[in-house]
C-alpha cells in the first residue's frame, strides 16, 4: 500500500466554531497522530483562500488523504470534494468531521467540546485512511419523455418540450384533453375565460409534430431508469411500447363527493350543486334551477370536506377565490338576488385575489363565518308558506348568534382530492405519496418538481391542489429540467452503489428482497446477484442483510465504518484517561 | 332560535347615514382601540355585524350602541376606513327611529323634507299664535318711551297691546308649561317603548326589583357628569358636552320653572343670579356651538366628518336660538322696544320648533337616551346575574 498521507484542516467558522471549540489546540493534538503529514486551523476553510490552502498543502505536501473539520457535510463536502478534484486528487479521497452543528453549537462547556471535537477528528482520520478512489459514472439519455395526464399542467409541459425539438408521448387516460381548465368557465381572479386559454393549446398539441397524443389510454408498466425509461400503454386494449428517458406525472386530481356529508343534504335536495357542476350552469348560458327559475337566494358554502378532521386536513386552496368568482358571476347575470358566502376562513391565497376578494366583499354579498370545531352549517326543506326553497341553518362566529339563510341554490365549494389511480401509477414508477395520497416531490422548498426517482417528475394538482398559474409554472420548470439533462445527453448517476463480490455471493437473493431500489437482479447463468448501479441509491440495506458479507456499499464499507468507531472510541478513551 | 338574516337590511340604513359599512371584514381593530368597551359591552365591531347580518331585532335591543359617545378613536384606526363611529352612530338613529312609536322620528331621519316642513310649520303656528293673540302694542311705533323702565330699558312684558305685566309672563309660562308636558310626554312614551324593547321583551331576563332603585344614580350620575366621555383621547369633547349639558339644563330651568324671576321688567345688575344664570347657558352652549360648526365646515375631526341632515339642523336651530335670545337681551337693555318685541317672537318661534322637533323625535333625544341605556344596561346585568346565581349543594 501507497503511504498515507493526511492533511487535517480545522475551521473556525468565524466564532461560530472557535467560541466553543479551542481549534488551535485540536489540530495541534491531531498533528501528532499517524499518518498526519500536517494540520492546520483557518478561519473559513469554506472560503476561497481556505480552499487554496488544502489544493496548495496537496500539492506541495503530496497529501492523499484530507480531513476538514468543520461544519455539516450537507453544507461544503462538494465544496471540498471539488477542492480535491481541482487539485488531482480523487474526490472521495476526503471525510468531514462535524464540529459545528454536532460539537459548537450544541454544547455549553468549552472544554469538554475541545475533547468532543478531537474525538470527532480522529474518527474521520481513522476513516479516511481506508477510503477508496471512485470514479464518476454516467449514462446516455433518451430525448424522449412520457408525459401521463393531459390537463393544463401536462399540455403546457408537453409544449414546452416539444417546442424545443424534442419528442413527446402524451398519454391521457379519458377521451379529450384539457382535464379541469377545459371544463371550467371562467378563471379566478380576473375572469379570463378557461376555454379561449385551453383550447388553443389543446389544437396546438394535437397538431405538433413532435407530440404523440395517446387518448382513452392507460400507462400498464414502467421499467428502466433515468435516461432508459420503457413502458407499455393499453388504448383500448391496443398496446404500445414506449421509450423514452424521463416521466412526468400530471394525472391532476379529483373532486370531493360532499354526499357522505348529513348536513348538506347534497342528493337529497335538487337545487344542491357541487362547485363544478356549478361550473357546467355557468357554461349553459343562464343560472336557474332545476325547475327552471331563476334563483332569488344563493348560498356558497365553503371549505367543503377541506380542513375538517373528518374530511380532509389540509386547504384545497382553490374553493375560496373560486367562491369569490361565483359570487362575482351571479350578481353580475342576477343584479338583483341575495348571495350569501358561508365559509370558514377567506383564504383567497395568490396574485390578484385579496383583491378580488376586497372588491367582492363591496358587492351587497353577505359574508357568514362558521366554525368548522362548532359543526358545519345545516341544510335543509324550507317550510310551504316560506318564499324559499331551503333553510341553512348555521353559528355564525362572528356575531356568535345563531342564523338562518334562506336559499334556493346552494354551492357546495368541494374540496380537492389525490386522484384515486395516484397511489397505483406512484407504485408503477416508483415514487411515494404522502398521507394524503398526493405525490411526494423531492424537497418540499428547494425541489418541488422532481421526486426520489431520478427522471420522475410530478406537476400539477397531483403533488398537491394547484390553481392554473401554479401548475403551469411547475409543468414548464419540469420541461426545463428535462431540456436540460437531454441537452447535456447523459446524467451522473451515483458511485457510492453497492457492489457484489462475485467469488463470495452464494446466490441467495436475500438482497432482491430488501432493495428499495429494485437495483439488485439475479443472474441465472452466474447464480448470484448483481446491481444496476443506475438505479442504485447506496442505502446500504442489502449490504447490511447479506449473509456472506458479498455485497458491499462502496464509500461506506465495513472496513472504513470500524475504523471509524475505533478512532472515536480510542480517542475518546484516551482522554478519558487524561 | 335561529334568527333570520335580512340582506337588503344595510341598503335601508343608508337612508339614515350609513356608508362605509361594506368595508368592514371584522378585524375587531376598532373594539380593541376605543376607551369606552368593556367586557360586557363590545362595541363597534359586534353592533356593525350585527347589522351587516340584519338582524333587527337584535339592534332594536340593543344597548351596547350607547355606551358609545362618538369619540371617533375607533375610526381613526379602521385599517379598511370603514368609518365604524360614523356606523354606530347612523344605527343609533335607527334605533331612535324604533323606539319612537310615532314613527316621527323615522321620517325626520330619512327625509329632510319632513322634519324640515315640520319645524317651519311648528315656527309659523308660533307666529301665528302671536299675530293673533299677541300682537304688538301700537304705541311701541307712536311712543317708545312709554315701554323704558328707569334705567333706560325696555320693559319687556308690557309691550302686548291686550295683556300686560305678570299676566304676560304667565301666559308664556303656561305655554311653556304645556311645551314640557308634550315634549316630555313623547320622550317619556319613547322611553318607555325603549325600555320594552331592550328589557321586558326579553322574557328570559329577570330584573331584581331593587336593582330599579339600587342603579337609579347612574342615570342621573351621567346625564349630569358626561363623565363616560372623558376616556376619550380628545378631552375636549367632555368639556364641551358639560358645558352644553349644564347650559341647556339651567336655560330649561329658568324658563319652565323660574319664568316669573327671569323675565322680570327691570334691569338687574349684570352680577345678579338671573343675568349670571342666563349668560353661563349661553356661553356654554356657544363654546360647544361654535367649534363643531367649524369642524363641520373643516371635515378634519373623524366625528365632523359626515354630517346627517338632522345634524345641521339640530346645529342651526340651537344657533339660531342663542343668537336670537341674545338679540332679545341686547335690545331689552339699549332699550329698543320694537326690535325687543321683534327678536322676542322670533326667538320663540325657533326655541319651540327645535325642542318640540328635537327633544323626543330627532337628535337631541340622544340627552335622554344615552343615560337611560346606561341605567338600563346596570338592569339588564343585574338580571343576567341574578340568573347566573348557582344552586347551593345541599350538604356543602
Amino acid at each position: 500500500m501507497k503511504e498515507i498521507r493526511i492533511g487535517v484542516y480545522v475551521c473556525w467558522c468565524g466564532t461560530n466554531i472557535a467560541k466553543m471549540v479551542d481549534v488551535e489546540d485540536v489540530a495541534r493534538e491531531i498533528e501528532t497522530l499517524d499518518n498526519v503529514v500536517i494540520s492546520r486551523d483557518y478561519k473559513y476553510m469554506c472560503s476561497d483562500p481556505g480552499q487554496d490552502l488544502v489544493i496548495n498543502d496537496i500539492k506541495k505536501h503530496r497529501l492523499n488523504r484530507v480531513v476538514v473539520s468543520a461544519c455539516s457535510p450537507r453544507i461544503h463536502e462538494l465544496t471540498f470534494r471539488k477542492a480535491l478534484d481541482n487539485a488531482g486528487l480523487n474526490p472521495y479521497m476526503f471525510e468531514m468531521a462535524n464540529i459545528r452543528e454536532h460539537v459548537s453549537w450544541v454544547h455549553t462547556s468549552r472544554e469538554e467540546a475541545t475533547k468532543k471535537a478531537k474525538s470527532l477528528v480522529a474518527a474521520a482520520i481513522n476513516r479516511v485512511q481506508w477510503h477508496e478512489s471512485l470514479d464518476k459514472r454516467s449514462v446516455k439519455i433518451n430525448p424522449a419523455t412520457l408525459i401521463i395526464g393531459g390537463g393544463i399542467s401536462g399540455i403546457s409541459a408537453a409544449l414546452e418540450i416539444a417546442d424545443a425539438g424534442k419528442q413527446v408521448y402524451l398519454v391521457e387516460k379519458s377521451g379529450n384533453l384539457g382535464g379541469y381548465a377545459a371544463r371550467i368557465n371562467l378563471t379566478s381572479p380576473y375572469m379570463y375565460s378557461s376555454s379561449q386559454m385551453i383550447n388553443p393549446k389543446i389544437e396546438k398539441v394535437l397538431n405538433h409534430p413532435n407530440i404523440k397524443v395517446f387518448l382513452d389510454t392507460q400507462v400498464e408498466e414502467v421499467s428502466g431508469y433515468v435516461g432508459n425509461f420503457e413502458t407499455k400503454v393499453n388504448g383500448n386494449g391496443k398496446i404500445t411500447n414506449l421509450e423514452f428517458g424521463n416521466i412526468i406525472l400530471a394525472i391532476g386530481l379529483k373532486t370531493f363527493d360532499p354526499s357522505g356529508i348529513e348536513n348538506y343534504q347534497y342528493g337529497k335536495l335538487p337545487d344542491i350543486v357541487t362547485s363544478l357542476e356549478f361550473e357546467d350552469i355557468l357554461n349553459s348560458g343562464e343560472i336557474k334551477k332545476k325547475d327552471g327559475v331563476e334563483p332569488q337566494n344563493i348560498a356558497i358554502i365553503h371549505c367543503v370536506g377541506s380542513r375538517n378532521d373528518n374530511y380532509h386536513e389540509y386547504c384545497s386552496r382553490l374553493c375560496c377565490k373560486n367562491g369569490l368568482k361565483y359570487a362575482n358571476q351571479i350578481r353580475s347575470a342576477l343584479p338583483g338576488s341575495n348571495i350569501y358566502e358561508i365559509y370558514a376562513d377567506m383564504r383567497a391565497i395568490g396574485k390578484g385575489c385579496e383583491e378580488l376578494y376586497s372588491i367582492t366583499s363591496r358587492k351587497d354579498i353577505m359574508f357568514l363565518m362558521f366554525d368548522q370545531k362548532n359543526g358545519i352549517p345545516e341544510i335543509r326543506k324550507a317550510p310551504e308558506k316560506e318564499p324559499c326553497s331551503m333553510l341553512i341553518e348555521m353559528d355564525e362566529k362572528l356575531s356568535g348568534e345563531r342564523v338562518e339563510i334562506p336559499a334556493d341554490l346552494v354551492i357546495l365549494m368541494v374540496a380537492k382530492e389525490a386522484h384515486p389511480e395516484a397511489k397505483k401509477l406512484g407504485q408503477t414508477v416508483g415514487i411515494s405519496m404522502c398521507g394524503n395520497q398526493f405525490f411526494i416531490e423531492r424537497h418540499p422548498k428547494l425541489d418541488p418538481v422532481a421526486t426520489t426517482t431520478d427522471g420522475v417528475y410530478v406537476v400539477g394538482s397531483c403533488q398537491a391542489p394547484k390553481d392554473m398559474p401554479d401548475s403551469v409554472a411547475q409543468a414548464r420548470a419540469a420541461a426545463a429540467r428535462i431540456l436540460a439533462t437531454i441537452n447535456k445527453g447523459e446524467v451522473e448517476v451515483e458511485v457510492t452503489t453497492a457492489v457484489v463480490n462475485e467469488d463470495i455471493c452464494c446466490g441467495c437473493q436475500t438482497c432482491i428482497n430488501v432493495c428499495p431500489y429494485t437495483a439488485i437482479s439475479f443472474n441465472e447463468e452466474k447464480s448470484i446477484s448483481s446491481v444496476n448501479e443506475v438505479l442504485c441509491k447506496g442505502c446500504g440495506t442489502c449490504g447490511s442483510t447479506c449473509p456472506t458479507g458479498a455485497i458491499k456499499a462502496q464509500h461506506f464499507t465495513d472496513q472504513q465504518i470500524l475504523s471509524q468507531i475505533n478512532g472515536l472510541l480510542s480517542k475518546t478513551l484516551e482522554l478519558k484517561e487524561v | 332560535m335561529a334568527q333570520r338574516v335580512d340582506p337588503t337590511f344595510m341598503k335601508s340604513l343608508e337612508k339614515f347615514g350609513v356608508k362605509d359599512w361594506k368595508d368592514c371584514f371584522h378585524c375587531g381593530n376598532c373594539t380593541a382601540s376605543c376607551p369606552l368597551t368593556e367586557e360586557d359591552y363590545q362595541f363597534p365591531r359586534m353592533v356593525i355585524r350585527q347589522a351587516q347580518m340584519g338582524l333587527k331585532d337584535k339592534l332594536k335591543s340593543n344597548l351596547d350602541l350607547w355606551m358609545c359617545y362618538f369619540c371617533g378613536d375607533c375610526t381613526k384606526t379602521c385599517p379598511r376606513e370603514a368609518n365604524p363611529c360614523e356606523i354606530m352612530r347612523s344605527i343609533r338613529r335607527f334605533q331612535i327611529s324604533a323606539y319612537d312609536w310615532t314613527g316621527l322620528s323615522k321620517k325626520f331621519f330619512t327625509s329632510t323634507t319632513w322634519e324640515l316642513s315640520f319645524i317651519i310649520g311648528i315656527g309659523v303656528i308660533v307666529l301665528a299664535l302671536f299675530a293673533l293673540f299677541l300682537p304688538p302694542s301700537p304705541e311701541l311705533w307712536t311712543n317708545p318711551a312709554l315701554f323704558l323702565n328707569e334705567q333706560g330699558g325696555v320693559m319687556i312684558n308690557n309691550m302686548v297691546e291686550s295683556i300686560s305685566g305678570p299676566q304676560f309672563v304667565k301666559i308664556i309660562e303656561y305655554g311653556d308649561w304645556t311645551m314640557a308636558v308634550v315634549v316630555g310626554g313623547l320622550l317619556i312614551s319613547n322611553i318607555l317603548n325603549m325600555f320594552y324593547l331592550t328589557l321586558l321583551k326579553d322574557k328570559s331576563l329577570h330584573i331584581p326589583f331593587t336593582a330599579y332603585f339600587t342603579e337609579f344614580w347612574k342615570l342621573i350620575f351621567h346625564f349630569s357628569t358626561q363623565d363616560k366621555l372623558r376616556k376619550c383621547d380628545d378631552k375636549s369633547y367632555w368639556v364641551g358636552h358639560v358645558l352644553l349639558m349644564t347650559g341647556y339644563t339651567i336655560m330649561f330651568v329658568i324658563i319652565v320653572g323660574l319664568l316669573p324671576k327671569f323675565q322680570i321688567e327691570e334691569i338687574v345688575p349684570w352680577y345678579n343670579w338671573q343675568r349670571l344664570l342666563g349668560y353661563y347657558a349661553t356661553i356654554g352652549i356657544l363654546v360647544f356651538l361654535i367649534p363643531v360648526v367649524i369642524g363641520r365646515f373643516k371635515k378634519k375631526k373623524c366625528k365632523l366628518k359626515h354630517s346627517h341632515p338632522t345634524d345641521w339642523h339640530f346645529i342651526i336651530m340651537l344657533g339660531l336660538t342663542a343668537i336670537s335670545g341674545i338679540l332679545v337681551h341686547i335690545f331689552r337693555i339699549t332699550g329698543m322696544p320694537i326690535a325687543t318685541y321683534i327678536s322676542y317672537v322670533l326667538h320663540l318661534a325657533i326655541l319651540v320648533p327645535m325642542i318640540m322637533i328635537e327633544v323626543p323625535f330627532s337628535k337631541w333625544s340622544h340627552l335622554a337616551y344615552r343615560p337611560f341605556a346606561i341605567y338600563f344596561a346596570a338592569l339588564k346585568k343585574a338580571g343576567v346575574e341574578k340568573e347566573k346565581v348557582e344552586p347551593t349543594p345541599a350538604f356543602a
